[in-house]
């Protein structure tokens, strides 16, 4: 019986055509995927170079001056690349995957971007996720529409419903064998993408594969619960239609326009212009007016003489520092709000398999939202660390060579999130599941 | 052709549509995302208008009440640039949450543009936004090929096609009566969006953008216009092509998939595979290394920098630049900035130059894909397009090179060199005569230059377009 519908199913346009596309997009993507790592190390190797370079040249013109050598010094932070955020590129291209600062105030430094082109920021990459997300589906609809109507509008359903015992079975039988091929090219993408990519086998890949091959369970039983109800080919290609651009372009960007607007983040404007004036006024106030909160954040550096009448670094430093402080409150609101967004969309999605996939893909190939905020608290981190490891040389008024520059080399962060299984894995089910069992009901009738 | 058969004609086609559930369907939905998107879309301009033209005040604000200080503190002081939404990207977002909303503007220094809305959101953002231009670019070309794949088709499969031409109704008559009913149809969702539009032209455009506003308008119509018309006869062409109508639904909801959604990003994703782009750190290394090879201001040997201090002291007869009529360290600092700027534009002119190169793949597909045309057109003079934004960030970089500048010529005329008798402030007046960041947008004529292609295209697509349906008049199958 299979081998049959096998071969009837090898014989149809559309089994060569979907072959053809699946394959040839899906392999453009993973070269897309190849094209963004590779980008991301030439400018991982760039920012090494960068880095190394602008210390030997500066130490030569402010040897003697540790302060202001280190106003010009800028330390990178790179988020480690791996492999797997090339099947999802996500937010990665609109977040930058470094951040090269100075000592001074972070605020100010902290969300510099990247030059990306705006067009394809807005078009979007056309990554294994999208092939998966978007064409999977369409091809699916296109092989599956007409499984039933098109026997019965050529005639050849009366001949098969006399020679089959059961009907329903035999378009189960029809169905699993297109599901079987599109799992089947899915497979083979995955396999290529791994090696192409080099994407190590882990819990992250197994996931995001494991992810794909429940959403498509989920569009095969969409589309089979739309053959069950016995609609004519124009009516089911019109309605799966419908349903992919509701799924995959409506739901989703209506729920993104709600999110924008209703947790808007004016916050961050406010940060930047709070962070330059926290800073820039107490060069007109006393130092007492700097000082005060510096000493009550780093106490170990109240020993410190800070004259009146005089410039001297701990104050400059301690200025800088102010202009982080006055941002603080506004910029940890902003950060709040941009997790609630986070937060919202990722409720919702839980009931849109369309949108769970793209946003459990992200956050497995760690190119979400959650990733960018995690590297930059690991930057505020950094940056701390670098101040504290300078001011005191700095406020001693050491030269440039009491500093052990070898170990400043750009720093790298990783991050490690465990695979929720259940989160990622139970929403999908239970919508399958239950289309699948409208579906099979429908088939009684039959 | 009678006009009155081709109204008859075209009435027809309208009774069947609103006959059929699609259409009904189609007008609910429709309503609600007109709503949902015209309201949104006001409040998301209202808002962020709003807090960035107050901020943009505050910022004026506190430059001015600087207290009396050295000037050149005054140019690290700085200043922020805010970009303001064009009323129009109510209509279409464009890349308006795509590029960057605000940047410092500082003396020495190119800042980035940042807190792109993008920068701020989920995953989500890929999937798109609805916008009301959306609704026309996206949706209502899908509700066209839904309303009349089977137009000419149904009738010849169910033999009326033949009964009419046996009445003496000549094909011609046929094609464009049909053409025209579907046509104007698709008419109903283009004149209520709008005529919704128009409210918020006429209520939020002060009277100097007025006119532009509206001039704008008006193309963004007379555009949708023709790409309604062009799409009513792609599919009354495939229509009258194909033996059944379920094959002719088939074909459009192919060709919707391929020209709305695959094309054009492919031919985006394929660009940026051609052109690769440098990232940021790489550009700063090459601004660096070229600066250091004109001049390098730290460096008291260097030759750029010897000679001009050597000419100076030449041009006013002194051997010290202490004893020249003007603050040296305020010149140094001027020709520095001139110097960097330059450089810095000429690299990032390089960086727009691969940009354009990537973009024009896409561009350029207007002529096999109408789809990209009315894209990019409904963008550019929504003011959401990336040479808006590019226009946005020459106008501050402007204005950022005029803040260090006239910072530097004030140093250079009020501040005393080293060693000689004079305050080291300048009265906080001056600060009062810089005038605030005023954005423009681009006009226009503008706008219209940066579409011609885009324009040409869509023209040709409507001489196109009535080329084919006359064609079709000849050689309509009947049977």
């Amino acid at each position: 019986m299979y081998s049959l519908l096998f071969k009837s199913f090898f014989r149809t346009k559309i089994f060569l055509v979907s072959l053809v596309l699946l394959m040839s997009v899906g392999v453009i993507s993973i070269f897309i995927g190849k094209q963004y790592l590779v980008k991301q190390e030439k400018t991982i190797a760039a920012a090494e170079v960068f880095q190394e370079e602008s210390i030997k040249k500066n130490i030569e013109y402010h040897s003697e001056d540790l302060g202001l050598l280190l106003y010009y010094l800028r330390f990178t932070l790179i988020k480690k690349p791996e492999n797997i955020s090339a099947i999802s590129i996500g937010q990665s291209d609109v977040n930058p995957l470094m951040q090269a600062v100075t000592i001074r105030a972070l605020e100010a430094q902290k969300y510099d971007t990247d030059f990306e082109n705006p067009s394809l920021l807005m078009s979007g990459n056309l990554d294994l996720g999208f092939v998966i997300i978007y064409l999977f589906p369409l091809v699916l609809i296109a092989m599956t529409f007409n499984l039933y109507s098109e026997e019965k509008e050529l005639g050849t359903w009366r001949i098969l419903a006399a020679q089959t015992s059961g009907k329903a079975g035999f378009l189960f039988k029809k169905m699993a064998v297109r599901i079987l091929f599109v799992f089947v090219v899915l497979i083979v993408l995955m396999f290529l993408a791994s090696t192409i990519l080099q994407i190590s086998m882990s819990a992250n890949f197994w996931a995001i594969f494991l992810q794909s091959i429940l959403y498509l369970l989920f569009w095969s039983a969409l589309c089979f619960w739309m053959v069950s109800l016995l609609k004519n080919s124009s009516f089911n290609a019109l309605a799966l239609i419908s349903i992919w651009v509701v799924l995959t372009i409506l739901i989703p960007a209506l729920v993104n326009n709600y999110v924008i607007n209703t947790y808007q983040v004016p916050e961050a404007l406010d940060a930047m212009v709070e962070q330059r004036d926290g800073y820039h006024e107490k060069w007109d106030m006393e130092k007492g007016a700097t000082m005060t909160e510096f000493t009550k954040a780093y106490p170990e550096y109240k020993s410190y003489p800070v004259p009146e009448d005089e410039f001297s670094w701990i104050w400059y430093y301690g200025m800088q520092f102010m202009g982080d402080f006055a941002a603080k409150e506004t910029s940890t609101e902003m950060m709040e709000k941009v997790m609630l967004r986070n937060t919202v969309s990722e409720k919702v999605a839980l009931f849109v398999p369309t949108m769970h996939a793209q946003l459990s893909f992200n956050n497995l190939a760690k190119t979400d939202m959650m990733s960018h905020s995690a590297f930059l608290k690991a930057l505020t981190k950094f940056h701390e660390d670098l101040r504290l490891g300078f001011y005191t040389k700095i406020f001693e008024n050491k030269p440039a060579d009491s500093v052990d520059w070898s170990t400043h080399h750009v720093k790298f962060y990783t991050s490690k999130r465990d695979v929720n299984w259940i989160y990622l894995m139970l929403p999908t089910v239970l919508i399958t599941m239950l289309i699948g069992i409208f579906a099979a009901i429908n088939l009684r009738k039959l | 052709m009678r006009k009155n058969v081709i109204k008859l004609l075209a009435r027809q086609l309208w009774q069947d549509a609103f006959r059929s559930k699609v259409m009904l369907i189609a007008s609910a939905l429709m309503l609600f995302l007109l709503l949902f998107s015209a309201y949104s879309g006001y409040e998301n301009y209202h808002d962020q208008n709003f807090t960035r033209d107050e901020i943009q005040h505050e910022v004026q604000e506190s430059w001015e009440n600087n207290p009396d200080k050295h000037p050149h503190r005054m140019s690290h002081y700085g200043s922020f640039a805010l970009r303001l939404k064009h009323v129009l990207s109510v209509f279409d977002l464009g890349m308006e949450n795509f590029v960057g909303n605000a940047v410092f503007l500082e003396a020495h220094k190119q800042n980035t543009v940042n807190f792109s809305e993008a920068s701020m959101s989920t995953g989500l953002l890929r999937f798109g936004e609805v916008s009301l231009a959306m609704l026309l670019k996206v949706i209502v070309p899908l509700l066209i090929f839904y309303l009349g794949f089977a137009t000419i088709a149904q009738e010849r499969e169910n033999g009326t096609l033949k009964l009419l031409i046996g009445q003496g109704i000549t094909r011609k008559e046929i094609v464009f009566g049909k053409w025209i009913g579907l046509w104007s149809l698709s008419l109903i969702f283009l004149i209520s969006i709008f005529l919704v539009l128009l409210l918020f032209v006429l209520l939020e455009s002060h009277n100097s953008m007025l006119t532009d506003s509206f001039l704008r308008y008006l193309v963004l119509l007379i555009s949708y216009f023709l790409f309604f018309g062009i799409l009513s006869a792609i599919t009354i062409l495939v229509s009258a092509f194909s033996a059944t109508a379920k094959g002719a639904l088939v074909k459009l909801l192919g060709i919707w998939l391929l020209f709305v959604i695959i094309v054009p990003k492919s031919l985006q994703a394929m660009g940026f595979y051609l052109y690769p782009t440098p990232s940021k750190i790489e550009m700063e290394t090459a601004v660096e290394h070229d600066l250091i090879e004109l001049g390098d201001s730290h460096n008291p040997d260097d030759p750029h920098f010897k000679a001009l201090k050597d000419s100076v002291l030449l041009a006013n007869k002194v051997t010290d630049v202490n004893d020249l009529p003007f603050n040296y360290g305020g010149f140094v600092m001027s020709k520095g900035e001139e110097l960097s700027a330059e450089v810095y534009l000429e690299h990032q002119e390089g960086l727009y130059e691969v940009y354009h190169k990537q973009n024009n793949l896409e561009r350029y597909s207007a002529f096999i894909n109408p789809y990209s045309a009315i894209k990019n057109l409904s963008m550019a003079f929504s003011g959401t397009d990336f040479q808006s934004f590019l226009h946005f960030k020459d106008e501050a970089e402007t204005y950022r090179f005029k803040l260090a500048q006239d910072m530097n010529q004030l140093q250079m005329d009020f501040i005393p060199n080293k060693g000689k008798e004079g305050p080291n402030t300048i009265s906080s007046d001056y600060w009062k005569e810089f005038p605030p960041f005023q954005y423009h947008f681009l006009s226009i004529r503008e706008v219209l230059k940066n579409e011609l292609t885009s324009l040409i295209a869509l023209l040709l697509w409507s001489i196109l377009s009535v080329f084919g349906l006359l064609k079709l008049s000849t050689n309509l199958k009947a049977i």
